[in-house]
This record gives C-alpha cells, structure tokens and sequence, in this order.
C-alpha cells in the first residue's frame, strides 16, 4: 500500500503540471477565469484553432526543429563515429587524457558560449539558416557522442578487427562491414540524444535565428511567451504547450529503452 | 591515417570549445560596445574593475548559488528516493520509469511557459490552492521571495529524473548479496542505506552533482520564459544578466568579462565540490571493513 502510494505520487509530480496544461488548453477563455462556470461554456477547442492558423501556424515550428534536429544528428554521428574509433588507437596516456578533456567539455554550461558562437555566425553569414545551425549543435553534442561510441567500440573484442584485417579488409571496410553494424545500438541511443539535445536547444537558436519563419520550437515558445505575464492568452499558451510536448511524449515512450541504455551507458563507463 | 579521423571532430572541438575563452579572455580586456562602434579597443583592466564595482553582478551571483545550491540539493534527494523506489520489483516498473522521463525530455521554455500558467496569480491551480489552504494569495511570480522558489521548482520538476536514471543505473550495479550481509547481521534499511548503498553509490553521485551543479550556474533558458528575471531582477541568472549585457546592452566587452568571470567561478565550485564530497561520503573499502569487524 505505502509503495502504491509513493508511485501514484511519482506520477503525480511527473505527469501532473503536463495534464494540467492538457486541462487548461480544451478550457475556454471564461473557464479559466470562472472555474465554476455551467458546462455549456466549459469546454472548447478555439486555442488550438488559434494556434494552428497562427501566422506562421504553429507546425512551421516543428518541421523547422525537426530538419536541424535531423541534420544536427546526422553531423555529429559522421564525426564522431572515426573519431571515437581513432580515440582507442593513439597512445593510451593521450587516450585517457582526450577523455577526460571530453568529460569536461560535456559537463561545460555551454550556455555561456553563445556569444562567441554568435560572433561566428555574424563573421561567416550563418545567421537565419537552419541547416547552419546543425554546425554548433553538432559540436556542442560532440564530447557526449565521442564518449557513448567510444564506450561501444571499447566493448567489442579486438581479435574481431585483427581477424578482419587478416582477410584483408581497409580501414574504410571493416568500419562499414563489420563495426558500425556491431555497435549500432549504441549509435541508436548516442542519435536520439544529441536529436533531443537539437530539438531542445534555445539559446543558440534565439541568438542565431531571428526570421519568424524559420524559429525553432523552443525559441517560437519563449517567443509566445514574450508579452507582459499579466495579459497573458493562457488558453492559446496552453495548447502550443501541448503540441510542442507531444512529438517528445511520442519519442520517449516509442525510444525510452535506447535513451536509458545511451545515457546510464555514459555515467557506468564514463 | 589514424590523425585524419580524428582531425574533423577535434577542429570543430576547438572552434567551438576552446576558441570561445581565448576570445573572451582578449575581449574582456577591450571595449567593444555601441560606443565603440562595436570595434575592440583597448582598455586595460576597465571591465574587471567595474565587473568588481557591479552590484547587480554580485547580486546576481548570489541569485545562482542560491537557486543553483537549492535546486541541485533538493534534487539529489529526491532523485535518489525515485531511484530506490524503482530500483525495487513491482509490476509496471518500466512503463512508470519512462514516464517519468518526460519532463527531462521535454523543451525547457514549453514547460517554462507551462509552469507561468500554473504559478499565475489569480488563476493558476497554486493560487486557488493557497486560497483554499487558507494561506491567501501569494502572488508567487510577482514577488521576489516566492519567485526564485519557483523557478527551483520547475527546474527540480525538470532535471530530477535525469539524476534518478544516473543514480538508478547506480543501484543496479549494486549486487544483492551486500544487502544480505547486512541483514543477516541485523542491520535494518537504514543501516544498508549508509554503509552499502551510498558509498556504493558514490561515483554516480559525483558525476549526477559534477554535472547538475555546471548546468544549474549556467541556467538561463527556464528564468528568462519563466519570469524574464523579474520581479526586480530578483531572479536573474548569470547567464541571462551576460545575454542583457550583449544583446540588449550591446556591450560584447562587458558580456565576455562576465562570461570569463563565470567560466572560472564554475570550474572552482566544481572542484570544490568534488572535494568536499570525496571527504562526505565514505569510500566503499572503510563500509566493508565495518560490515566484518
């Protein structure tokens, strides 16, 4: 009984400011200002009308988010896969000391770099591109990535390399036949994490993207959000709160178990 | 052969991790700002000095250690009872475990805009609940005492399932048989607790700090949707205070010394705490020589 108790109260905590956004953006505008109001004028779906012929409507965010979530991914699986590779072949003082660089880098508040990133998109005209801002995604992701796959490629024994270079396979070979497929569960996790890292980032996004049509998801929100918080269309807020959790809810509950392995993966090894 | 794989990863590494200081090390001892005509002229230790002079800098600074300390602390705590009470076997422990997952998943500022709604005065669900409990309106995001907690509340709402998956991953290592040892000896949950799971534990708890005590200094996307570091400033962040100095302020000079000020502060904290938790937390040798004796 006591531990049903605590695991409803989990749940609570976990789900409950989540539904109560769910609650809030089917209430109608009177609802929300008069909770005991009749049942006639209760319930309502305008905020999601409102939001969705928003101009740009609100699914322009997600596609924005989805192509530098995609593309971030893709970029840093590209340099990080021979990079982690490479990083068991060098001397082992250096290899140990490569890593701890990375764990350093990876705990960094990379926050605080987004005035120099934004004086480098200013210097090179990356600003308001959405495929350029997978570059700073992609190497901000990097030292997570490097460390997961590295871990992957520590696991495999190495008698499965050697058999392969006796066959006479190249470097390039034995990567794409025989060890990229070996670890891909690991990529698996490494992709979903730097795709979330992507898709969640903001203040990189505010600084570099300033073209409405081209915001990414969180940037569109806190864009929203921009007016007074005393006259504020909770209602309409509500429902792009919804909408922009679902594409996570849907990812996490259709990956969770590649997301646990990626992220315990790094803290049992790393 | 092998330099040319590591070659791309690491230039980018550099342009993105290492570049930044040097740049902000030079800036911070130049003016550049709209007076300048946004050109870095020299200008000896002027921001240092007026960095030091900077009440609200200084202010600021104690706004995120105090939302840093609060938060991180009231997380470890709570992650670690989540991940006791997953690490145990019940039926559905994994659909509750990914669920759980959601906040950490989810963007800050969609949450951030959430959590407005929740905290708002007076027709948020806290504001009815504090009416009912008879403590009145309290206005939470208007007033500096309650605002701060706030933004501690979504950002443990936030992060605390991370930390409990690291913790659980943890907990799991942990072989069952330890436990057994101490219980044949009659100690109680309590016992298990402080002689085998927390010294055991210890690594998980390093890196879980390590790594949320960086990211809560460094906080700045959930206070400036949440409260846009109002009331009064009274929430203001670091990080968002560097943000105002460059791109409201247009003073890159300014912005960088805050930002070199800060890169640095943290790095010390983090060593510090790292210390001070090798010294609190027992090593696992001295818990096992205490089991046998």
């Amino acid at each position: 009984m006591n531990r049903r108790f605590l695991i409803s109260l989990l749940l609570l905590w976990s789900l409950g400011p989540l539904l109560w956004q769910v609650y809030t953006s089917f209430c109608s505008d009177q609802a929300l200002i008069q909770p005991f109001i009749s049942h006639d004028h209760r319930w309502t779906l305008t905020h999601y009308q409102n939001v969705l012929n928003a101009n740009p409507p609100f699914w322009r965010y997600l596609v924005n988010s989805f192509i530098v979530g995609v593309s971030s991914t893709l970029l840093c699986l590209v340099l990080a896969l021979p990079a982690a590779y490479a990083l068991n072949r060098i001397p082992r003082r250096l290899s140990i000391l490569s890593r701890l660089a990375l764990v350093g880098a990876a705990l960094f508040p990379y926050v605080l770099l987004f005035l120099a990133l934004l004086e480098l998109a200013r210097e090179f005209n990356l600003g308001n591109q959405l495929l350029a801002l997978s570059l700073p995604y992609a190497a901000l992701s990097q030292p997570l990535a490097i460390l997961l796959l590295n871990n992957a490629f520590n696991d495999l024994p190495p008698e499965l390399e050697d058999a392969a270079k006796l066959e006479g396979l190249s470097l390039f070979q034995r990567f794409r036949w025989i060890l990229i497929p070996l670890i891909s569960p690991a990529t698996a996790s490494t992709a979903i994490l730097v795709f979330l890292f992507s898709w969640n980032e903001y203040p990189i996004a505010l600084t570099w993207i300033s073209d409405s049509n081209k915001l990414t998801l969180p940037v569109a929100m806190a864009r929203i959000a921009g007016s007074s918080i005393y006259s504020v269309p909770y209602g309409a807020y509500a429902a792009a709160t919804v909408l922009g959790s679902i594409p996570l809810v849907l990812l996490v509950l259709i990956f969770q178990k590649p997301i646990v392995s990626g992220l315990t993966s790094g803290a049992v090894k790393g | 052969m092998i330099v040319f794989l590591l070659l791309p990863a690491l230039l980018l590494l550099l342009i993105v991790f290492v570049g930044p200081l040097f740049r902000y090390a030079w800036l911070s001892f130049h003016a550049n700002s709209v007076m300048t005509g946004l050109i870095a002229i020299p200008n000896g230790g002027a921001n240092w000095l007026r960095l030091m002079q900077d009440q609200r800098y200084w202010q600021d600074l104690g706004q995120t250690l105090r939302f840093a300390g609060v938060s991180v602390g009231l997380e470890l705590i709570l992650a670690l009872s989540i991940a006791l009470l997953l690490d145990q076997r019940w039926r559905g422990r994994d659909v509750v475990r990914t669920l759980t997952l959601i906040p950490w998943a989810l963007p800050t500022t969609v949450m951030a805009l959430g959590w407005r709604w929740i905290f708002n005065t007076p027709y948020g669900p806290v504001d009815h609940f504090t009416k009912l409990a008879g403590i009145g309106s309290l206005n939470i995001l208007g007033d500096p005492n309650f605002a701060w907690m706030a933004t501690v509340w979504a950002d443990v709402w936030k992060t605390t399932p991370f930390a409990a998956l690291i913790l659980l991953a943890g907990l799991q290592t942990i072989p069952a048989d330890l436990y057994e040892a101490v219980r044949l000896e009659g100690g109680n949950s309590l016992i298990c607790l402080r002689r085998i799971t927390l010294p055991l534990l210890r690594p998980y708890i390093l890196l879980a700090l390590l790594f949320r005590i960086a990211q809560a200094f460094g906080v700045f996307d959930l206070i400036q949707v949440l409260t846009g570091g109002g009331p009064a400033s009274s929430t203001e962040s670091i990080a968002l205070y560097a943000y105002w100095n460059a791109l409201r302020f247009l003073d890159f000079g300014y912005s960088s010394t805050i930002i070199m000020a800060s890169f640095m502060l943290i790095s010390l904290i983090c060593v510090f705490a790292w210390m001070f938790l090798q010294i609190l937390i027992p090593t696992h040798s001295k818990s096992r020589g205490a089991i046998e004796s």
